[in-house]
């Protein structure tokens, strides 16, 4: 791990840290790593957000992405023929409106240990890397059962977590927001089941269904009385539960302090739960991949607007996922369609995908009272598991970073990155700064760069 | 026996999201595909970093003497179902169900998941409305109330109200409260009743309960054991027999005897474990064991186009599953027989679309009623694997796959490791584009690719015995016009056909030991260690001397030294 940096640590982070075998490498004596700095830039109404959007199983392949691949004959629909601003191809077509920057040529470039065995499978390797910046963690990596974890938190609840994102004086009602479109799943543990993590074996399940997410956000505001009912319950499990940590192992203690962590999140809303902006309607739940997906962006789009959260992961399809799009006439999961060498199968439904994000990003198109739009203030990574599908290449890994983030963020770039310098990460490292988080650095395990995409940032 | 039996969805909520069974053919490559095709005898592919049987090496586990030794402990959070029987145990029927964030299982079994899953904000979030869904329902209810209460409470300070905080508190936290908690839930309610009224004060206390971590994770203090081993205290036991063979919380039976000091040595625990197996709560736990160990929740998502399967309709995969479920009860509650049957039995159950896609005649099925059915010797079907459910979870939506129906055989069943494939493999089958072949010549053809023979040689020989039976399990002679070639074998064996291969498989001995590895990791929630081996050989003697009734099964796990004693300051 990097040791340049200079981020402060949670408690659960150290408490992880600790659990790991003393993993984390501080540069910095404890205590005063653990005292958050003040946030210095917020202005109220112009604080950017931080997404996720991903899909899975890749993109079409053609001979960029090597191998056999190489020889199959397929035209490249994804990467732009010049660098900066590009005209879109058949595949970015649809994300033009949105001015959305990408970058090509990106690729995972972290050690793969040889023991346990299988950890190079571009399926685990390379939505690691997409997601956290790191290698799958080898202590409990079974190939076999498909059964992996990460050694830390995605991107998105790094961000979460970051002390110059959220005022650590004053937190939003939700620190991120978990949201899932597509219901097929490769497995029902594991990645395959989510894609945000805190940690170690520690995911945020995503929640499903829009009506759900709706009454999370926006359900019943409560009268001064049950909101104090409803904290001295909590208060009483709390201090129930304060003698527990000490019964526990590491792993465990973790898992209850996670735990305790949330209920007094939850206590939190309790005490300040004035909904300062106009309730959306219920939404009427949908299996249409893109309704859906549009249901969900309002209600993510309204969350922001009305500071309920400034982070969020989106994931359309699951990792490998067998979602079966026959609306685009595939007879088959979209997993094996991949694999079976359809190539003009999983154009159609990369393109489909592109249309989905697409719809996603209009629901932020919102114009606010300044004048820009929801989009300009944040900054929605994209990305998938591998480069693309049928052989599990995880060259070419794909990137795309929308939005403004107030001004910080350039628009409509393409970025071609390569050779010695095409650690993924850069995209990561691109999206700290253009949040204006400080970072020098992202990456571990051999991904560890310094380099933001060129033409990116502003 | 009645001949008739009425169709009803399992017990419990149907899971949001069961894996689909549209596993592709080569995400089955994607977990094995190098090395030679010699199997270890005892390796179950699944395993922690912590055991040398992590599926690193495809050579034969040295029969070397092994010292015993327990596992870890494990601490689990209450599974979904649990939760529920706990509400019922305390509340009784007709509650609210809020939805609960749902349970994951890595390596099939939720409990390995409650062990080591954290909970989300969301889920924590779900706790809480559920606890205020359900407190409110009861104590809106002046009848309920009372008699949960058992009595009427003038004021906070009635002395009844200490009297069913400690009375209640323990069939909650399923252990004696302190003096100190009891104190402490009085005094939330004393502060609720304040703002509030003595019934919302008793409400809030209840419900406060229910999202305790007491309550909601299984922890572990332990005692001395034997030979510097750790054991579990005579509560830990209770909660541990009651969540393994009930899947529900301890009776109040169990905490009078933990309130003893019992359940501390084998003779005392085959007591309670003996009664146990006979209440009806064993035998609703029974299927949720076996819908997990045979991976029945997959068939929840399985699509198949009408045109191509005109048979198969939204609700057949789950009429598939009920005759799994008809098939497993069958065996080891009305017959008591041997559950090796369950994969070498001519009994189907079948309503009239099963019957129909079976070709059987079956009087009395309904869409909603099932009706035993004996499959004569020229339907070719015997056993687990040639019934709807095996056949259609292991299939894609196009073609069968005799990969993913070898694999499930080899894992599942056998507990034998498929290797994982070398990190930059060619997984590519021809499309089927190109000249037309059977799927049969494909998958030996890529056979001949040296990187990917070492599984297939291992998963597809056994899959293709049940190339008689297309991708929701009906019957075929022909497939694209080509005579149907279901000749395949196991681990050097062959054999003709699926019906030839039955009897063989039910009375393989790994058949036997997989599935008491299988259940000794749903009882204990996490994959065995090393030094465990020698106590699942003992459970597979024990079973094998009860002549493979899963009863006395359950009995002997749940009375093994690796289900009572730990090992101390281990974690998984």
């Amino acid at each position: 791990m990097s040791t340049f940096k200079r981020r402060p640590l949670s408690r659960r982070t150290f408490l992880r840290g600790a659990a790991a075998g003393g993993a984390i490498a501080m540069g910095l004596p404890l205590l005063e790593a653990m005292l958050s700095p003040k946030h210095a830039n917020a202005q109220a109404g112009q604080l950017p957000f931080f997404g996720v959007f991903y899909w899975a199983n890749g993109l079409p392949w053609t001979d960029k992405h090597g191998g056999e691949q190489a020889t199959a004959g397929h035209p490249d629909h994804w990467t732009p023929a010049e660098d900066g601003t590009y005209t879109p191809t058949p595949l970015l077509e649809p994300l033009a409106p949105f001015g959305v920057n990408v970058a090509t040529g990106l690729r995972p470039v972290t050690e793969i240990p040889a023991m346990p065995p299988g950890q190079g499978d571009g399926h685990m390797r390379g939505f690691m890397v997409a997601l956290t910046g790191d290698r799958p963690r080898g202590e409990d990596f079974n190939h076999s059962a498909h059964y992996l974890t990460s050694r830390r938190e995605s991107i998105d609840q790094y961000i979460a977590n970051h002390p110059r994102f959220y005022d650590p004086a004053a937190p939003p009602r939700y620190r991120s927001i978990e949201v899932g479109v597509s219901d097929a799943r490769f497995h029902t543990y594991g990645h395959w089941n989510a894609i945000s993590y805190n940690g170690p074996g520690s995911l945020n399940l995503p929640t499903m269904k829009p009506s759900a997410l709706y009454d999370r956000l926006f359900g019943v505001s409560l009268g001064v009385e049950e909101n104090q009912r409803r904290k001295l319950m909590l208060d009483a499990v709390l201090a129930d539960a304060a003698d527990l940590e000490k019964q526990l192992g590491a792993t465990d203690r973790i898992r209850l302090e996670e735990h305790l962590d949330h209920m007094r999140a939850i206590e939190r809303r309790f005490e300040a739960s004035t909904m300062t902006c106009a309730q959306p309607d219920r939404p009427v739940n949908s299996d249409d991949l893109t309704e859906k997906t549009r249901l969900m962006g309002q209600l993510l789009a309204t969350a922001i607007n009305c500071g309920l959260t400034r982070v969020f992961s989106f994931m359309l399809t699951s990792p490998a996922s067998t979602h079966v799009f026959n609306n685009l006439g595939v007879p088959d999961g979209m997993h094996k369609t991949c694999h079976d060498g359809h190539w003009q199968r999983v154009y159609d439904i990369t393109r489909y995908q592109m249309q989905a994000f697409a719809t996603f990003l209009e629901t932020f198109q919102t114009t606010l009272p300044d004048g820009e739009t929801l989009l300009d203030k944040g900054v929605i990574l994209g990305l998938s598991e591998y480069g693309e599908g049928w052989k599990h290449s995880t060259n070419e890994l794909p990137a795309l970073l929308a939005g403004g983030a107030n001004g910080k963020l350039a628009r409509g770039v393409h970025a071609r990155a390569g050779g010695d310098n095409a650690s993924y990460s850069r995209v990561h490292l691109t999206a700290l700064q253009a949040l204006g988080l400080g970072d020098e650095s992202f990456g571990w395990s051999g991904g560890e760069t310094r380099d933001v995409l060129p033409g990116f940032l502003r | 026996m009645p001949n008739t039996l009425h169709f009803k969805p399992p017990r419990g909520k149907r899971r949001r999201s069961g894996a689909l069974l549209i596993l592709s053919f080569l995400a089955a490559l994607a977990s094995g595909c190098q090395g030679d095709v010699t199997l270890p005898e005892n390796n179950a592919g699944a395993n922690t970093a912590s055991s040398s049987n992590n599926g690193t090496s495809t050579t034969p586990v040295k029969e070397e003497a092994i010292e015993p030794a327990p596992g870890p402990a494990v601490v689990m959070r209450l599974t979904e179902a649990q939760y529920r029987n706990a509400m019922e145990d305390l509340f009784g029927t007709g509650l609210p169900s809020v939805a609960l964030e749902p349970d994951t299982n890595p390596y099939l079994f939720f409990s390995i998941g409650a062990a080591t899953t954290s909970v989300t904000s969301h889920g924590v979030e779900q706790y809480l409305d559920s606890a205020l869904a359900i407190t409110a329902r009861v104590f809106d209810d002046p009848t309920r109330r009372e008699q949960l209460l058992g009595c009427a409470p003038e004021s906070i300070e009635d002395p009844c109200v200490q009297v069913f905080i400690t009375r209640f508190g323990q069939r909650v936290f399923r252990r004696p409260l302190s003096q100190e908690q009891i104190t402490r839930w009085h005094d939330l309610g004393k502060e609720i009743a304040a703002i509030s009224d003595v019934n919302t004060a008793l409400e809030s206390i209840v419900g406060a309960m229910l999202q305790s971590p007491r309550f909601l994770y299984r922890r572990i203090e332990g005692t001395q054991g034997p030979q510097g081993n750790r054991q579990y205290t005579s509560y830990e036991m209770a909660e541990r027999l009651a969540f393994f063979l009930w899947n529900a919380p301890p009776d109040q039976v169990l905490l009078d005897a933990a309130a003893n000091g019992e359940l501390q040595d084998r003779a005392s625990i085959l007591t309670h474990a003996q009664r146990m197996v006979e209440d009806p709560k064993a035998r609703a736990a029974t299927q949720d064991f076996f819908a997990q160990y045979l991976d029945l929740e997959r068939l929840e998502h399985v699509e198949r186009d009408p045109a191509r399967y005109p048979g198969f309709t939204p609700g057949t995969s789950a009429a598939m599953e009920m005759e799994v479920r008809l098939l497993v009860d069958d065996i080891i509650f009305r017959r008591e027989g041997d559950i090796r049957t369950l994969f070498s039995s001519r009994r189907g159950y079948v309503n009239s679309e099963l019957a129909a896609l079976y070709g059987v005649d079956a009087p009395g099925a309904s869409l909603v009623s099932f009706v035993p059915v004996e499959f004569s010797p020229e339907s070719k079907r015997a056993g687990l694997l040639t019934l709807g459910a095996f056949l259609t979870m292991n299939a894609h939506p196009t073609e069968t796959s005799p990969t993913l129906r070898g694999k499930y055989v080899l894992e599942r069943l056998l507990c034998q490791t498929v290797p994982p494939p070398p990190d930059d493999i060619d997984l590519n089958l021809d499309p089927s584009d190109t000249e037309p072949k059977t799927l049969r010549e494909r998958l030996i053809e890529h056979r001949e690719n040296p990187a990917c023979i070492g599984c297939h040689m291992l998963t597809d020989p056994p899959g293709f015995l049940f190339e008689h039976f297309d991708s929701v399990g009906v019957y075929r002679e022909q497939v694209d016009g080509i005579a149907v070639d279901a000749s395949g074998a196991l681990l050097g064996a062959n054999f003709a056909n699926a019906t030839e291969f039955a009897p063989a498989l039910s009375s393989d001995p790994r058949l036997s030991h997989c599935m008491v590895r299988q259940l000794y990791r749903h009882a204990q929630g996490r994959l065995e260690e090393n030094g465990e081996e020698p106590m699942l050989d003992a459970i597979d003697l024990e079973f094998a001397a009860s002549g493979y009734s899963f009863k006395d099964l359950l009995v002997a796990v749940a009375a093994s030294e690796g289900f009572r004693t730990y090992q101390p300051g281990a974690t998984p």
